[in-house]
């Protein structure tokens, strides 16, 4: 058990975290605000009763990102058309939940489920690219993701725009068409939804036979193909799971409040760069991309009430993630390095 | 500025380097005399690569002191080791593959003219240096195109052309036919008796008996014996680096071959032409060539990780010429790829990780779950009944030495118990007894009634374990011998291309 706890203190990650706090704390000093009242500010606003439910409603979103990129990252594959697969899912829950002809609850359930297919089928597009054409993963998923992200856009702009008003949103949707929320609060059973898939991937990961073959494919992907595991199988396989998630998170977001697909909204908040770098923080661990995507859903929303209370710009919290991530970047390199010169020497 | 020959070429007093974990230099003491070929020997880890790092100034020694010609110096870098005469080939060699010999030759000392690179000057220095000391080699060829052996005397030139006095060379034969080997050992000679001074770091005894005058053993990062090479045996060394004595070169009794396990026709593939081969049940067929000569692309071929363009391959009498490589392993194919850490495993998983790849589908998996404790049973069996070092199954791999990562490998491959084995270079870069130990192993497997495909670099080996020996040179198989027939001179040959008569087959 001491083991766990001084291993935990010397990991890269806590080394990170707690350098980007130190070095946050520099800045607030630097210009002029208490770090004290500022960190307390992050903490309150997020956890505290104003804020809980903002941060869980936040955390349903960029967990969400988070287990989309961790997935495939796990084999050391990088999606980075999460914009994009998100988007579809959104537009095409919108498009299932106004026009399916069925009882609100199958509605939601089957919005839920075509806001998946979508993504997913838009994931194993890059996959295939890949596969096939030789197209890099990261350059077919990025480029792929902007031609979805304006299809949605123009849809929400035109065919499907709400006849009369000003905005680029589609219509509300029909009454009932809709998750459902905890009290009164914006926190839906999409976390439920969330934290389940974080659970399945847990599982995978841990105790099964595909699960094993991604972490080998993603500790030495040469290893896993001389025993068999076919590569380009696994990449669409992945991918289309990652989707599906990506496509899941849109279509939480369209089947929450405002319960339209709003172009840009779910976008806008950066769910995919917060998420991806969730990932990569916990480096696609299951368990720790759970906890990390928290970390980041508590920093956004804290930030905002920080703003609010101290005048400190929320671009602090911003500054903070960047931190962490350069601190993790170096640290996950220098050990790499020490080994190299290891293996030379002996 | 001849220095005075009484003072040692190179001396190195009491140096300790010591890395997180391990001390992998404990005092060394290293006296090397101008004009002498000063063989460093010891197993992989004994610390031979860091003496000569420290001596090269690419490490800083914990402790110790270094003299050159006489002269204390303490090196930075190796720009400054060269500045001091010292010139290192390193066992990857460090050449443009692009450039020309003549280009790379001067690289960073070119001659100049209008501060332009005078490439006939360039050319010029080239053929004296190579007809001064007997190196041979055109110096406008493509470096890429020339052949490893030639690549090597490039690697030489470069060091003469800036002057190096002592030549530092890392495992130079690895890579080498016996004859190119011989070629460069009479380089070495006449370079030796120009007056400079090589020191040869490498573990194998042959050449170091044939080519060196005296040899410092190191074991565990401590000198264990100073010797004259004419006044001491294989057998002496080879205990002086394992701590026992051992027996060396053992040449196993032929096994009782069955039926026809593997069946080749007319196979090619990448850098493969037309080969024909089978293995039998109960026997060893080992493939002897120089490494390059289409033996990984044989092997990648018939395990199934590199398409076939012609020809047949049946395992067990069923056509398996286009499986992939998960179905010939269902049918019946264990495989040990050349580079264990590459390939072969990954270094940065648990050992009980890396010993369930390939079981993980079949005997440890039910509907596709994999029960951690099941991969942990697993990994405790296999690592007793192999003898693997390992700590625990929950250990990285990349904590096993060399040889222990080796047993791992090939522990997992026979537990497969498959009817053959694919085996590539089974103790490169193994320890002495881990060698011995990994032998036992392929021949109770054969002995077991299984057919074996052992592909090597070492004669040794080969000669040891095969029952029939196949050379194979530019891609084909040039000659085939019985275990009797396949004597060192022969293969040797063969490896060279030299000779492709057939002296029997037993098919």
């Amino acid at each position: 058990m001491n083991d766990r706890i001084s291993g935990a203190l010397r990991s890269p990650v806590t080394f990170s975290v707690l350098a980007g706090v130190v070095i946050g704390a520099l800045f607030l000093v630097g210009t002029g605000a208490d770090p004290v009242t500022a960190y307390e500010a992050v903490l309150t606003g997020a956890l505290g009763a104003d804020g809980i439910g903002s941060t869980l409603t936040t955390t349903t979103s960029v967990l969400g990102m988070a287990l989309a990129l961790a997935i495939p990252l796990r084999a050391r594959l990088i999606n980075l058309g999460g914009d994009g697969q998100m988007v579809l899912g959104g537009i095409t829950a919108a498009v299932t939940g106004l026009y399916a002809p069925l009882p609100a609850p199958l509605s939601v359930a089957l919005a839920l489920l075509a806001g998946m297919a979508a993504g997913a089928a838009y994931a194993a597009l890059a996959a295939l690219c890949e596969n096939h054409l030789g197209v890099p993963l990261l350059v077919s998923s990025l480029l792929l993701s902007y031609p979805a992200v304006s299809l949605a856009s123009y849809l929400a702009r035109y065919p499907l725009k709400e006849p009369g008003s000003s905005l680029p949103q589609t219509r509300t949707l029909p009454d009932g068409v809709e998750l459902p929320a905890f009290g009164d609060s914006t926190v839906t059973v999409g976390l439920v939804l969330v934290v389940l898939a974080a659970a399945a991937y847990w599982f995978t990961d841990r105790r099964t036979a595909i699960g094993y073959e991604i972490r080998m494919t993603g500790l030495n992907a040469r290893f896993s193909a001389y025993a068999g595991v076919e590569r380009r199988g696994l990449t669409l396989k992945l991918m289309s799971v990652s989707g599906a998630l990506a496509g899941l998170v849109g279509a939480i977001g369209v089947l929450s409040f405002p319960y339209r697909f709003v172009d840009g909204s779910l976008t806008a908040p950066g769910y995919t760069w917060t998420g991806l770098t969730a990932a990569l923080l916990a480096m696609a661990a299951p368990v720790g991309t759970v906890v990390s995507a928290f970390f980041f859903a508590v920093l956004q929303v804290g930030g905002l009430a920080m703003e609010r209370t101290t005048e400190v710009p929320r671009e602090l919290t911003q500054v903070l993630q960047a931190i962490v991530i350069v601190f993790l970047a170096a640290r996950l390199r220098l050990p790499g390095r020490r080994l190299n010169r290891r293996k030379e020497a002996v | 500025m001849t220095p005075p020959r009484a003072e040692p070429a190179v001396e190195l007093r009491g140096i300790t380097k010591r890395f997180p974990g391990t001390l992998a230099n404990d005092a060394v003491d290293l006296t090397v005399r101008h004009g002498e070929i000063h063989a460093l020997m010891g197993e992989n880890g004994a610390g031979k690569s860091t003496l000569m790092s420290v001596l090269y100034g690419m490490e800083l020694p914990d402790a110790g002191t270094i003299r050159v010609d006489g002269r204390d110096v303490d090196f930075a870098s190796p720009s400054d080791a060269m500045a001091a005469g010292l010139g290192m080939v390193h066992q990857s060699f460090k050449l443009f593959g692009s450039l020309s010999v003549a280009e790379n030759v001067v690289y960073a000392a070119e001659p100049r003219r209008f501060g332009l690179v005078d490439r006939a000057a360039a050319r010029r220095r080239v053929r004296e240096l190579a007809a001064e000391h007997g190196l041979a080699v055109d110096p406008d060829a493509r470096v890429g195109d020339l052949p490893v052996g030639l690549r090597q005397r490039v690697e030489i030139l470069k060091l003469l052309h800036r002057g190096a006095r002592t030549l530092i060379l890392d495992e130079p034969t690895a890579v080498l036919t016996p004859a190119e080997a011989d070629a460069l050992f009479a380089v070495l000679k006449s370079l030796a008796a120009e007056g400079r001074t090589v020191i040869l770091v490498t573990h194998k005894l042959r050449e170091v008996l044939e080519g060196s005058d005296r040899v410092t053993v190191l074991r565990d990062g401590r000198v264990v014996a100073r010797l004259v090479t004419s006044e001491t045996s294989a057998d002496e060394i080879a205990a002086a680096m394992t701590g026992r004595a051992v027996e060396l070169d053992r040449v196993h009794a032929p096994g009782t071959p069955g039926d026809v396990v593997l069946e080749v026709s007319g196979l090619a593939t990448d850098a493969v032409r037309d080969v024909d081969l089978t293995v039998r049940a109960g026997e060893i067929v080992g493939i002897a060539g120089v490494a390059g000569n289409g033996q990984s692309e044989l092997i990648e071929a018939l395990a199934g990780l590199r398409p076939v363009g012609a020809g047949h391959v049946a395992l067990q009498g069923e056509d398996i010429t286009h499986a992939s490589a998960t179905e010939r392993r269902l049918k019946g194919l264990a495989y040990v790829p050349e580079d264990r850490h590459a390939v072969g495993t990954a270094p940065d998983a648990s050992v009980a990780d890396n010993l369930a790849m390939g079981h993980h589908r079949t005997s440890l998996s039910s509907r596709g779950l994999l029960p951690p404790t099941a991969v942990r049973a697993h990994a405790r069996r296999l690592v007793e009944r192999f003898g693997i070092k390992a700590s625990a199954p929950e250990a990285s791999a990349s904590a096993l030495s060399g040889g222990n990562l080796q047993k791992l490998l090939i522990g997992r491959e026979l537990a497969h118990d498959a009817p053959l084995l694919l085996v590539e270079q089974p103790t490169r870069g193994v320890d002495i007894g881990a060698i011995q130990n990994i032998h036992d192993q392929l021949i109770a497997y054969r002995d077991a009634g299984h057919a074996v495909l052992l592909v090597s670099a070492e004669l040794s080996e080969i000669r040891g374990l095969a029952d029939r020996v196949l050379v194979m040179y530019e891609g084909r198989i040039t000659a085939t011998y019985d275990k009797d027939a396949a004597d060192e001179r022969t293969l040797g040959l063969a490896m060279a291309g030299g000779s492709g008569k057939q002296v029997e087959t037993v098919d």
